[in-house]
């Protein structure tokens, strides 16, 4: 057994353990707030009032899509940079500076959205304190300018973690000038520059058009612009929380099962796929929006098309990796080699079950991306159903099995009771299906995502079963992942304060069967494959761009803000206009 | 035990899984099952499996 | 690049695959003719609604032999018109737009679905088979009252569709011995000629007359009753022309002409 990460590593493992617990906070802020979704959509259970609904479903949005799952990733990059080139970074005050600024972000936002839930929220920058905007801040809904400022801070916190992880490379090929890029580190870099490319679009859409305008700076932008901006950089988020659990199934998964991972250079050809597909795809998610032609919904439907390659590149390498870790272990035949895999292994059959998760939820995003078919579930409860399989699942559920493997290592501690652990990814998994079978099938029928009251008038023509039925079964499903949630953190809490310094963890992770001598060198060229994607970028978006502002005028056709937080009944622009004018 | 607690309860979750689905599945096929026809079968099968699973080994030497 | 060989097969699989998916989508919109949400229509600034022909009066409007218009705004919460009647069997082109944020445009059950992005006009031509009721819901959220927009789609039969409008110029008080006179102006916006009964009834009285009215157009039709025939005192009215009626009560006698109230 190999030096514990922790030993070699102290200062970095403090700071990963900082992530974690940044990212793990976030988890169960989220997990409770989604509870009280489930009871509410369902009409079991309504503590907050309908309105207050939309605070929760923010924060619900906010805290796991971006803290829980950003703040696991700059964690577990940290662990793989450190880890696989065998040295801390250069400078490490840039280190906790990027988490500096990540936590100050994280911390702003969260109290716009929090204060929310204040009677009378008090008066900050022109604005009431509030962003019931959901995570898409779709503009002119309009949140407190610190709600974006937040953003903002945390956004860049990311980009100078991604300059820090870069560094640390180039210091380490000086020093190894003939090496390729070990696969984590590569798996790194590659996710990093996807993430700089994507993320200038939300960065425009933010500082350019939707602060000054909630600043009253700018008296109207363009919400066509804005959201195509905002989608520009969102497909690729989406990939941004996967590909950590991408980078887990990759590394850690095949050493779980017993065995090496089956090809490193097929790894590295899906990372590269992300980097030039994931971005200009995201007219995607606006197949139904007005201002934007048909030809360039087609192409970005061609395109996501060919972003199952990497998925399905994937499949087959985890299941191989798996396969012949399994028959390492003295497994044999077609299919019995499965009961060799270690099941009662928590961090093994968490990771397990998200991949079959993953699996059927990615034939339901073919469903999404099917332009024509689009129609039919754009915007019903099916997509949260899609949601909750892939990043709800797939990544949550192998983040939180990769947390079984990975904290005992950065904590010195014991794992206390994998039992609890396998119970607790047992319970997430039925959870996930009892919810999202009846999202699935909800959004089928037209029940409409995002609403805190789904049911109208009239009543839906449900094909199986009944309404009653489909809400008893979602909030059955929500109650079961928040009680998994909770086991997981309190597993991890007590782990984190558990005296028993017996890890019981191997951190060492073995070389690939078909390892880098295999895989041509100009996959590391990473300079290549960062031109190929802005060409790709350049392709999709300039001219879908173009004609947007061409359309509607960079500022947009005299579109007023909307401030959500105004009571219905006094909905005063010109209040807002006024006031913001005061404070410029 | 005839299957250890771990192998036992990943098939317990993937019977409550298949009668989940199979609903949905069985209706397509125009065959209606309620929901509490379907918890009934799936707590039934569950129960045998849980007792089969926990018998002691050596009234059936051939392990599974 | 050393590649496995069943890795091989499952890429060239993984590729068919791909390449089917994109086929099928492609059959669907140029074999079946499902268009997607376009940029065909000219944006439209929310202060300039009220000035814009289409959607100054939010309404469902014959264009062609089978073909309508339903011209619709979304704001927060409510859609008008509402509720949006259109027939069977036609083809009918929804236009909506947003007069403040983004909203959808949704008839549940349905493949009638868009979003309404303020300043942009959403269009696409649908066809109902069966007559019937549908909800409208906003899909996408609006605000603090996003769950309580909603609107009702009517489907009709086609024979039994109009679009007529009706407006009666009555009296409010006729003196004894005098003519009560009720003047119906039956507009029809159909494109086709209009052939129904206009149904009068007054105290006791019921008058039914045959009209024809030209598509486009409108008639004036009146009716008159002698006062002396309803007597002293206060009289309901009620016009009638296909779906729609209007009201009102004539006086009478001005002196003691029964109760005010």
């Amino acid at each position: 057994m190999s030096e514990l990460f922790v030993e070699k590593y102290p200062e970095q493992a403090r700071l990963i353990r900082l992530a974690f617990t940044a990212s793990f906070i976030a988890l169960g802020v989220g997990a409770v707030f989604g509870l009280l979704q489930a009871l509410h959509r369902t009409d079991i259970l309504r503590i907050v009032e309908s309105p207050t609904y939309y605070t929760l479903l923010t924060g619900h949005g906010v805290f796991l899509v971006v803290t829980f799952t950003i703040f696991f990733l700059v964690g577990l990059y940290q662990w793989a940079v450190t880890d696989s080139l065998d040295r801390g970074p250069v400078d490490p005050r840039v280190t906790w500076t990027w988490y500096g600024l990540m936590s100050a972000g994280t911390i702003i936002t969260a109290v716009t959205i929090l204060a929310g839930f204040l009677g009378d929220p008090p008066e900050v920058l022109g604005s009431e304190l509030s962003a019931d905007v959901l995570f898409t801040f779709y503009a002119p809904l309009q949140a407190n300018p610190l709600f974006y400022v937040g953003l903002v801070v945390f956004v860049v916190g990311t980009w100078l973690a991604g300059a820090d992880w870069f560094r640390t490379w180039l210091a380490w090929s000086r020093d190894n000038p003939d090496e390729r890029i070990p696969l984590p580190t590569f798996m790194v870099l590659t996710t990093m520059i996807m993430w700089y490319i994507s993320s200038i679009g939300v960065a425009i859409a933010i500082l350019a058009f939707i602060l000054p305008w909630s600043l009253a700076l700018t008296e109207s932008l363009n919400p066509t612009l804005t959201r195509t901006l905002f989608w520009y950089f969102g497909h690729a988020f989406v990939y941004f929380w996967l590909l950590p659990a991408y980078l887990l199934w990759y590394i850690v998964l095949p050493k779980l099962s017993g065995g090496r991972l089956f090809s490193d250079p097929l790894a590295r050809v899906v990372f590269i796929l992300f980097v030039l597909l994931s971005t200009p795809v995201g007219i995607h998610h606006q197949y139904l929006d007005p201002g934007i032609s048909e030809g360039f919904k087609f192409i970005a439907m061609t395109n996501t098309m060919f972003l199952l390659l990497p998925s399905l590149l994937t499949a087959f390498t985890v299941v191989a990796s798996m396969e012949h870790g399994a028959r390492q272990r003295g497994g044999e035949g077609t299919f019995n080699w499965l009961r060799a895999l270690p099941w009662r292994d928590p961090a093994f059959t968490g990771m397990a079950l998200a991949g079959i998760v993953f699996a059927f939820g990615g034939f339901t995003g073919i469903v999404n991306a099917g332009m024509n078919i689009n129609y039919l579930v754009h915007n019903s409860v099916w997509i949260p159903g899609h949601i909750h399989t892939q990043v709800g699942t797939a990544v949550a559920l192998t983040l939180m099995a990769g947390s079984y493997w990975l904290v005992p290592q950065l904590t010195g501690n014991r794992l206390v009771n994998r039992q609890a652990g396998l119970v607790q990814v047992v319970l997430w998994f039925l959870g996930i299906v009892f919810m999202t079978n009846s999202m699935y099938r909800a959004g089928l029928f037209g029940v409409p995502r995002r609403t805190a009251e789904p049911e109208y008038s009239f009543e839906y023509d449900i094909g199986v079963g009944s309404m009653a039925e489909l809400n008893v079964q979602l909030a059955l499903g929500g109650t079961l992942l928040f009680v998994s949630a909770m086991l997981f953190l309190g597993i991890m809490l007590l782990t984190a304060f558990n005296d028993d310094t017996e890890p019981l963890v191997d951190g060492t992770i073995p070389p690939a069967l078909s390892g880098p001598e295999d895989s041509p060198p100009v996959l590391d060229n990473l300079r290549l494959w960062i031109a190929i994607a802005l060409v790709l970028v350049v392709i999709a978006y300039i001219i879908p761009l173009a004609s947007i502002v061409d359309r509607g005028g960079l500022f947009g056709p005299d579109i007023g803000p909307f401030p959500v937080f105004v009571q219905i009944t006094d909905a005063i622009p010109t209040v807002f206009y006024s006031l913001g004018a005061l404070i410029a | 035990m005839r299957i250890s607690p771990p192998r036992l309860l990943l098939i317990v979750a993937f019977v409550l899984v298949v009668f989940l689905e199979a609903r949905t599945v069985l209706a397509f096929f125009g065959v209606a099952v309620s929901p509490l026809e379907s918890a009934i079968a799936a707590v039934a099968v569950i129960a045998v499996l849980v007792y089969w699973g926990t018998r002691p080994v050596d009234e059936e030497p051939t392990e599974e | 690049m050393n590649i496995h060989t069943y890795e091989r097969l499952w890429i060239v699989g993984a590729m068919v695959l791909i390449v089917g998916f994109i086929a099928t989508i492609t059959y669907g919109s140029v074999g079946l003719g499902i268009t997607m949400i376009d940029d065909e229509e000219e944006t439209l600034a929310p202060d300039e609604i009220g000035e814009d022909e289409r959607f100054a009066d939010p309404r469902v409007e014959q264009v062609g032999e089978d073909e309508y218009a339903a011209y619709v705004v979304a704001q927060t919460f409510v859609f008008q018109p509402d509720p949006i009647e259109i027939p069977a069997d036609s083809e009918v082109t929804f236009y909506v737009t947003s007069r403040d944020v983004i909203h959808s445009f949704t008839v549940v059950g349905t493949n009638t679905n868009t979003m309404v992005i303020p300043g942009e006009v959403a269009t696409m031509t649908v066809e109902f088979d069966e007559p019937g009721e549908y909800g409208v819901i906003c899909n996408e959220y609006c605000g603090a009252g996003h769950h309580d927009m909603e609107g009702e789609l009517t489907v009709v039969e086609a024979e039994e569709f109009d679009l007529t409008d009706l407006a009666v110029d009555a009296p409010d008080e006729v003196e004894p011995g005098e003519e009560v006179e009720l003047t119906a102006t039956v507009e029809n916006g159909l494109l086709e000629e209009v052939e129904t009964t206009l149904t009068v009834e007054i105290g006791e009285e019921t008058i039914e007359e045959e009209v024809v009215v030209e598509g486009g157009t409108s008639e004036e039709i009146t009716t008159s009753v002698d006062a002396d025939d309803l007597g002293e005192g206060d009289h309901d009215w009620t016009v009638e022309v296909d779906d729609e009626s209007d009201g009102g009560t004539v006086t009478v006698g001005t002196d003691d002409g029964g109760d005010e109230s």
